[in-house]
């Protein structure tokens, strides 16, 4: 219940030109806001007296392969002082450069790694922006939905040189798609 | 330095001056204050000072005045630090000089990006979805927000008080 004051509050302070779009239920409250006014918005929740969002709980990524702004960054926040939660979301695409907010969160450090590994966004002013999930030399972006699920390379020891070597996917089964109508077997008689 | 409060059996706690000395915050990382009140009030001067940068009719200068005034009205009445505390109820002093601090900050970072005014063709989306939790999911009690919160989320959605000033420099403001 309070939750939805510190919101409704929110909403009513903020400078209405960030926010495009708000959700209000029970089930998580949210603003969609822009990729410029993402870090403005950030600094105004963790700041303001009656706000106070100090904790960054995660930063996901989200990929909608049929929106022209392909990607979406979700920012889970926490008030601990008022034990409310707000989610900052923005659309990206794969071109767009994000203001990292490392200086605010320092959490969001690894968070922001990650989503660049997994989906190839970058951030301006991270100090640090490289690889944390994937092999070392990996290429791709595996949360991307076009990639494959097996991906495109496999990883083997080759005895005669005497270390691991990446080859391209050799499947002996080819990938099976289950999609039917009905969950039980089909039969023909019947 | 527990240990000595420790072994000098609280005696710390015991001292029969007009205000008593805090020992410690309970929070790492955070001094004790022991001008807290002063510090307070000078710092919700500035911050009132501060704040006349951002147009009247914002909702954001209402909410900030009408709690910064408050604050300070209750830092002015009371000398002591703990009867401070009890009545804005908003945690400790050295917290709520954090807050103040942090405050300040904002406002100052608002002057530089300034994002007041709604464009003429602005239109914002508001889902509300009212599907309830289950029964069985468990929730978090709701934590019991100060009064003074309650009668800031009133002063934001009334008019602007100073309506003088606003007639004595409208264009300024609109052009800059």
């Amino acid at each position: 219940m309070d939750n939805q004051f510190i919101f409704q509050y929110s909403w009513d302070i903020l400078p209405k030109k960030w926010v495009h779009k708000m959700k209000r239920s029970e089930h998580g409250n949210r603003f969609y806001t822009n990729t410029d006014n993402l870090f403005p918005l950030l600094c105004f929740l963790k700041w303001h007296t009656y706000t106070r969002v100090q904790v960054l709980i995660d930063i996901c990524g989200v990929d909608y392969p049929s929106r022209k702004r392909r990607f979406e960054v979700v920012y889970n926040l926490l008030s601990t002082r008022y034990n409310a939660r707000i989610r900052v979301q923005t659309s990206a695409d794969e071109v767009t450069r994000i203001s990292s907010v490392v200086s605010l969160f320092p959490s969001a450090g690894w968070w922001e790694r990650e989503v660049w590994d997994m989906f190839g966004l970058s951030f301006i002013n991270h100090p640090d922006l490289r690889r944390i999930l994937t092999d070392y030399g990996f290429e791709g972006h595996p949360l991307r939905k076009d990639f494959p699920l097996s991906g495109y390379v496999e990883v083997r020891y080759d005895d005669p040189e005497k270390r691991v070597v990446s080859e391209p996917i050799e499947m002996t089964q080819e990938f099976r798609y289950f999609d039917f109508a009905s969950p039980w077997e089909q039969r023909s008689d019947g | 330095m527990f240990l000595r409060s420790i072994l000098r059996g609280g005696r710390g706690t015991m001292m029969m001056a007009a205000g008593k000395v805090k020992e410690t915050t309970g929070i790492v990382g955070l001094e004790v204050v022991p001008n807290a009140r002063e510090v307070l009030i000078d710092l919700y001067t500035k911050t009132l000072k501060e704040i006349e940068a951002v147009p009247a009719d914002e909702g954001y200068r209402k909410a900030v005045e009408s709690f910064t005034k408050h604050r300070l009205q209750i830092c002015q009445e009371e000398s002591d630090w703990e009867e401070i505390e009890k009545k804005i109820g908003c945690g400790q002093v050295e917290e709520l000089i954090e807050e103040a601090q942090d405050e300040l900050k904002l406002i100052d970072k608002l002057v530089e990006w300034d994002p007041w005014g709604v464009p003429d063709d602005y239109e914002c989306e508001v889902i509300e979805d009212d599907t309830p939790i289950p029964q069985h999911v468990p929730r978090h009690k709701p934590v019991k927000l100060p009064e003074e919160f309650y009668n800031t989320m009133e002063a934001v959605s009334s008019k602007p008080v100073i309506e003088e000033k606003k007639i004595e420099e409208p264009t300024p403001q609109l052009k800059s």
